[in-house]
């Protein structure tokens, strides 16, 4: 892959680690199309409030994984832009890692209001307490569930071959 | 799904959508079964939408593996997906056109003419709807003979019939009266509440997966992407109806270029160390899946996100203001399938 | 005695039922029955996209009587399950089965309406609807073609051709 061909990818990395400095752990440009970033729960809003000025307005999906052996729970944004149209074919993952046993973070829903479904799943789902959601309910799951949120690791359905 | 709606006489002031009926629990059974045996699973979320889904699940594996699809078997999925598209286009139509429209004359002609499609599919695949036809590395059987004639004389009825729909609906007042104006989504509205495929579509964004980031053979073929802005519910319906012809296109396009050549490449049935997303863009919008690998045959984790469970949040926002009436309008529009926004 | 409607008191209902149920009348009521089963449309997953291609010109089920009918339970007598019944459908589908007069009739359709299918081992799901709804038809499948859907239909006919028209 020549460099040309990842240049609005570097562009965007560099201008993550030139302007958020500190506030982002780690950036990383994975092949065409595709930058990861890592933050923390504390500047998790900010860094997307600055990726929504960049030009990243929307979330394509919210991914939640337990990470039964570490000990945490991911919990993955994943933007895209459909007003830059040099950015429609990039979807950045912006990743934050929280405790396994209290899983909370602050919601994103003021600045991208297109996670607000798929943060209700996640919270359902994993547990993950987003802190001043709209409407932070069961979306899927029926009336009366009372289990352990269904996705994690440690609920087990019978195993298929 | 149960919309749950506050009204004030005639006119909704707020409505509450309630889903979660056909909760399968996909992701979680995905984590405990073999990758292969996953697919036809993965497939059942849309089954109208079969070859998008499978698509988008073998996508992510096929890039954690590294291995390249061969051009004949990406040339032989672009047309499975293509028409599976169509026939996923005439059921969205027809039921908007037909059932919610308090009558079933469009129903009757989307599914008539849907079930050419269906005998195509059967005569590639062997099955109406439920394919599984994608694999890691390629497809599971080569075009069949006669395929291509067969092909090409759908294409030529179905432009023969099309202009029926145009004549008996489009130009039909009473339709174009309960559709038009109808449940308007705006540009800025539509960008920020990150709605995709016809519904993003109809009111003025010009977005498609197939050119923005494009895959398998879509490079390589010549097709628009038809837009349109008045945002309405008539629009989204044009949109689908826009694209039936766009798709027939491709068809043409790619059963004449399709080159010669072996359709798919021997690999492991192990997902390597590694996460990776795909982006396909299926009928109802823009599809996600997101698998983490661990070395085993087993996926450590499968994340789907489909276009249905994306425009859900336009429904609440659509529903407000409006009179009782258009409700089925409005939703019909949106070409919902409850089975994949719940997964 | 099954529930009659309520013009009949006492004795003449008793009456009615016994004359109703002999030979001729009760081959002539049986025959108006299957000729015109309006189905309720149940859709619940995957499989409903079958039905309603069974319900298109190619397959034509309105030569039996069924229209794809109006939306009322009321006016319906068979339920066609098609496809999974999650925990949270299940309190639904009974109020469905509650609303619909007698004599209904209930077809499950595919194999997760069957016996739990393709999802089995999931967490939300019910594998044993029968348990839920007395089942007439099983039609198996993943999904079950329009034809075998139809064969169902059939042989639901014959069977509602041999039955008594006031069950006891």
């Amino acid at each position: 892959m020549t460099a040309a061909l990842l240049d609005v990818e570097e562009k965007v990395a560099t201008a993550v680690r030139e302007q958020l400095g500190g506030a982002v752990e780690e950036v990383k440009v994975e092949r065409k199309g595709r930058i990861s970033i890592v933050v923390r729960k504390e500047t998790a809003r900010d860094v997307a409030a600055w990726l929504h000025e960049m030009g990243f307005d929307h979330t394509v999906a919210v991914a939640g994984i337990d990470r039964l052996a570490e000990k945490r729970i991911e919990v993955i944004y994943f933007v895209s832009s459909f007003s830059r149209d040099d950015f429609k074919h990039i979807v950045l993952s912006l990743k934050v890692n929280l405790d396994r046993d209290n899983p909370s973070l602050q919601t994103l829903t003021p600045i991208w209001e297109s996670a607000n479904f798929f943060e209700r799943e996640a919270y359902e789902m994993f547990g993950v307490n987003f802190e001043g959601h709209p409407n932070l309910q069961k979306l899927l799951l029926q009336d009366n569930w009372d289990g352990p949120p269904p996705l994690r690791k440690d609920f087990k359905i019978p195993e298929m071959a | 799904m149960r919309i749950m709606v506050k009204t004030d006489g005639d006119l909704i002031v707020e409505a509450t959508p309630d889903i979660g009926y056909v909760h399968r629990g996909v992701e979680k059974i995905a984590e405990s079964r073999n990758i292969i045996k996953n697919i036809p699973m993965v497939c059942r979320p849309n089954i109208a939408d079969d070859s998008h889904l499978n698509w988008s699940y073998i996508a992510p594996i096929e890039e954690l593996q590294g291995v390249e699809v061969p051009e004949r078997g990406l040339y032989i999925r672009t047309i499975l997906c293509e028409m599976n598209r169509i026939a996923s286009h005439l059921y969205g139509m027809a039921i908007m056109g037909g059932v919610f429209s308090g009558h079933t004359t469009m129903y009757m002609f989307g599914f008539g003419d849907r079930e050419l499609l269906l005998d195509l599919h059967e005569m590639l695949t062997g099955a109406r709807m439920t394919f599984s036809f994608s694999v890691p590395g390629g497809v599971r059987r080569d075009l069949p003979k006669g395929f291509k004639e067969k092909l090409l004389d759908t294409l030529d009825y179905l432009e023969f019939h099309l202009p029926a729909i145009d004549r008996i609906f489009l130009s039909n007042p009473i339709f174009v009266e309960r559709a038009r104006n109808v449940g308007v989504l705006r540009k800025e509205d539509a960008i920020r509440l990150g709605v995709v495929g016809p519904v993003l579509r109809g009111s003025g964004v010009r977005c498609d997966v197939r050119k923005d980031a494009p895959y398998g053979a879509y490079d390589k073929l010549d097709f628009e992407i038809p837009t349109f802005k008045e945002g309405d519910s008539l629009s989204r319906w044009l949109v689908r109806f826009e694209e039936i012809k766009q798709s027939m296109a491709i068809l043409r396009q790619a059963i004449r270029d399709i080159p010669k050549g072996p359709i798919a490449r021997k690999v492991p049935i192990v997902i390597p160390r590694g996460e990776a997303i795909s982006r396909i863009e299926s009928a109802r919008g823009e599809i996600n899946h997101y698998i983490i690998g661990d070395g085993s045959d087993k996926p450590y984790r499968v994340k789907m996100n489909t276009g249905s469970f994306k425009n859900l949040l336009a429904l609440p926002f659509l529903l407000k203001g409006v009179h009782i009436g258009d409700l089925p309008i409005i939703y019909g529009s949106l070409d919902y399938w409850p089975i994949e926004a719940d997964r | 005695m099954s529930p009659a409607p309520g013009v009949w008191v006492g004795s003449l209902r008793h009456l009615v039922e016994t004359v109703v149920g002999l030979p001729p009348f009760k081959h002539l009521v049986n025959w108006s029955r299957i000729y015109s089963l309006w189905p309720v449309h149940l859709t619940t997953a995957c499989c409903s996209a079958e039905f309603g291609a069974l319900m298109c010109p190619r397959y034509d089920p309105e030569r039996f009587g069924m229209q794809a009918a109006a939306g009322s339970m009321r006016q319906s007598d068979l339920l066609i399950i098609e496809g999974t019944i999650t925990k949270k459908m299940l309190k639904r589908v009974k109020v469905i089965w509650e609303q619909m007069p007698n004599p209904k009739y209930a077809i499950a359709m595919g194999d997760c309406a069957c016996s739990g299918g393709l999802f089995h081992d999931s967490y939300s799901i019910i594998n044993e609807v029968q348990k839920a709804i007395p089942i007439d038809i099983y039609v198996p499948g993943c999904p079950p073609r329009p034809e075998a859907l139809l064969n169902a239909i059939i042989k639901l006919r014959e069977k509602i051709r041999r039955e008594e028209v006031y069950p006891k």
